[in-house]
C-alpha cells in the first residue's frame, strides 16, 4: 500500500500515513475551508489500510494545536473508523498537547469520553 | 481627517489588534490568524485565552466567508460588506471578536435558533450539546450544523448579537464574543 504524506500548510496539519511502520500522524493546525474534501484522501487511506494492510500494531499520533468545528467533526469521524477497526486490530492512540494548551487537553478528554473503548493516551509536552 | 475619526472610534472600544472590512477568503483568514497569533504572544496572553481567541476568530470569519457565498446576497450587490474586529477592552479586562455581515431573511431565521439554543447553557450543558451534535453520523457534515456556535460559546464568557434591517430582504448581523482575561 502506498504511504500518504501531506505537508503542512498554514491551515492544515502535517499528515503522514505510513503503512510500512503502522504509524499514522497528524501534527499542526486544522482549519481548511472545505474540511471534508481536504481529509477525504486520509479517510479513504485509513479505511483501505484497516481493510487490507494493517500491521500487528498501529500507532496514531495526533498533535493538533487548534482546529475549526468542521475539523472537530472530521476527527470524530476519524476516531469512529478507529473504533470500528479496534475489534480486529491493535491500535494505540496518542493525543499530544502542549501542557500550557488547556483547550487541546480538553479536546483530547472529550474524545476519550466519546470513545471509551479506544486506547487514547493524553501525552503532555513541556 | 476621517481616518483619525476612525482611529478614535477604535480607541474608544479599547485596543484593536485587527480590523478588516471586505470580502473574506481562506488565505486572508489564515494570514489574519497568523497575525493574531503573533499579537497574542506580544501581549503575553495565556495560551488558553489566545487559543480561545484564535478559534473563535476562525469560526466567525469562516462563517462570514460561507454566508457571503449566498447567491441571493450576491445578486443584491451587498455581499462584500463583512467586518471583523478583534480587540481588548480595558474597562473590564476582556478580549472581544466582533463580526458584522449581511444576511438574507432566510439565513437570519436559520441562525437565531442556533444562537438562542446555546445562550442559556452552562459549560457542562454546552459540552453535552457539543458531543451530541458532533456524533450525528459519519459523513454528515452540512455547513452550519450548529457545532460552530457551540464551539464559540464554550470558548467565550459572553455572547451578544443583533440584527438591523437594511431592506426587506437583507439584514446586518452583528455577533460579539467576549473572553474574560482572568
Amino acid at each position: 500500500m502506498k504511504n500518504l504524506t501531506l505537508e503542512s500548510t498554514k491551515y492544515t496539519p502535517d499528515i503522514k500515513l505510513d503503512a510500512d511502520t503502522g504509524i499514522i500522524s497528524m501534527v499542526g493546525k486544522s482549519y481548511p475551508e472545505n474540511t471534508f474534501e481536504f481529509y477525504q484522501p486520509v479517510m479513504d487511506w485509513i479505511e483501505e489500510y484497516f481493510a487490507n494492510y494493517a500491521k500487528n500494531k498501529t500507532t496514531v499520533n495526533m498533535e493538533i494545536i487548534y482546529f475549526n468545528s468542521s475539523s472537530s467533526k472530521l476527527f470524530f469521524d476519524f476516531f469512529d473508523v478507529l473504533d470500528e477497526a479496534k475489534e480486529n486490530h491493535n491500535i494505540k492512540i496518542n493525543w499530544i498537547y502542549d501542557k500550557e494548551n488547556e483547550s487541546a487537553l480538553e479536546a483530547g478528554e472529550d474524545f476519550i469520553e466519546d470513545f471509551e473503548n479506544l486506547a487514547i493516551n493524553l501525552v503532555g509536552k513541556d | 481627517m476621517q481616518i483619525n475619526n476612525l482611529e478614535a472610534i477604535l480607541e474608544d472600544e479599547g485596543i484593536v489588534f485587527l480590523t478588516y472590512g471586505g470580502l473574506l477568503t481562506q488565505s486572508l483568514i489564515s494570514g489574519m490568524t497568523d497575525a493574531l497569533e503573533k499579537e497574542s504572544k506580544v501581549n503575553e496572553m495565556s495560551m488558553k485565552v489566545s487559543h480561545n481567541l484564535l478559534t473563535i476568530f476562525i469560526e466567525l470569519s469562516q462563517n462570514m466567508m460561507n454566508y457571503s457565498k449566498n447567491s441571493s446576497l450576491q445578486d443584491s450587490g451587498l455581499n462584500s460588506k463583512g467586518l471583523i474586529i478583534v480587540g481588548y477592552d480595558k474597562s473590564n479586562d476582556s478580549y472581544f471578536i466582533l463580526s458584522r455581515n449581511i444576511l438574507d431573511a432566510k439565513d437570519k431565521e436559520k441562525i437565531i435558533p442556533k444562537i438562542e439554543q446555546v445562550l442559556p447553557l452552562n459549560n457542562d450543558e454546552l459540552k453535552t450539546l457539543y458531543r451530541e451534535l458532533r456524533r450525528s453520523g459519519r459523513g454528515k457534515h452540512e455547513k452550519g450544523a450548529g457545532l460552530g456556535f457551540v464551539e464559540v460559546a464554550r470558548r467565550c464568557d459572553k455572547i451578544e448579537y443583533s440584527f438591523s434591517k437594511i431592506n426587506d430582504s437583507c439584514y446586518y448581523y452583528i455577533f460579539k464574543a467576549i473572553i474574560n482575561n482572568s
